[in-house]
């Protein structure tokens, strides 16, 4: 799965070079880091900027700057990832643009209210974003 | 209530680690290490990892990489201008947030007759 999305996404050769030695780095993690590491790939290859090579490639190296680290240190898998791991990888993969499906739908959703705002004519337009800070 | 704590901690962690890096210098691990020492021990490093790399690409830090005797180099982070400034923000929301959440507190909120007085 995630080997068809490379081919189909990454064109250029340098991007198919990073991607191979970001596997072998991910491949040579510690046992328990190394499944850790595997399980939080798979979730942001689902669900990251699978249409933006650059960004894709940029996010594993990422990814594995942050796994190496912690084995440097000695920083436990639950430590790295947290009691939910679902809140890490998303905080994670807000750093990179492009993004899944479901991406494009949470902006199709704040944009298609937008114009339903303005239908209405009334309300101030919403920005689209979620937070203010 | 470890978890209500959680998720209170979510919204304002950038500004808690604006905050530390205000006062010196740090990488990850540092920052990471403090808040645990603090009793935020629900922290997750990568989190802290993940919003570092968010302050830095909106320009709020200034990252040196320094060489590590083991594993990859180290990012260190120093908080610059326009970082200050979005820690000024963060300290004015934080304010208006703890004062308004003082008034529920004291009861000194708008009661259910007040606010049916202003009608349509």
């Amino acid at each position: 799965m995630a080997k068809n999305i490379i081919e189909l996404v990454v064109g250029d050769l340098a991007d198919k070079r990073k991607y191979r030695e970001y596997k072998a780095r991910a491949k040579a993690l510690p046992a328990g880091y190394r499944e850790a590491e595997a399980a939080v790939e798979r979730y942001v290859m689902y669900l990251g900027p699978t249409d933006d090579g650059a960004s894709l490639i940029a996010m594993l190296g990422d990814l594995a700057d942050l796994f190496e680290q912690a084995v440097a240190d000695g920083t436990s898998v639950r430590d790295l990832v947290g009691a939910d791991p679902v809140e890490f990888a998303e905080t994670f993969m807000a750093n990179y643009s492009g993004g899944s499906w479901i991406t494009k739908e949470r902006a199709r959703l704040a944009a298609s209210i937008d114009e339903a705002v303005g239908d209405a004519g009334g309300g101030t337009a919403g920005t689209g974003s979620g937070s203010a800070s | 209530m470890p978890k209500q704590i959680t998720e209170m901690l979510k919204g304002t962690l950038e500004g808690i680690v604006l905050a530390i890096l205000a006062g010196r210098a740090a990488y990850g691990y540092e920052i990471t290490a403090w808040l645990r020492e603090q009793g935020f021990t629900e922290i997750a490093e990568g989190t802290v990892y993940a919003l570092l790399l968010r302050i830095e690409q909106r320009g709020l830090v200034d990252v040196e990489k320094v060489p590590s005797e083991k594993g990859p180099p180290r990012k260190v982070y120093t908080l610059n201008a326009a970082g200050h400034e979005q820690l000024d923000d963060f300290w004015r929301n934080w304010s208006f947030l703890a004062e308004r959440l003082d008034q529920l507190r004291t009861g000194d909120a708008p009661t259910a007759s007040t606010t049916a007085n202003e009608g349509e």
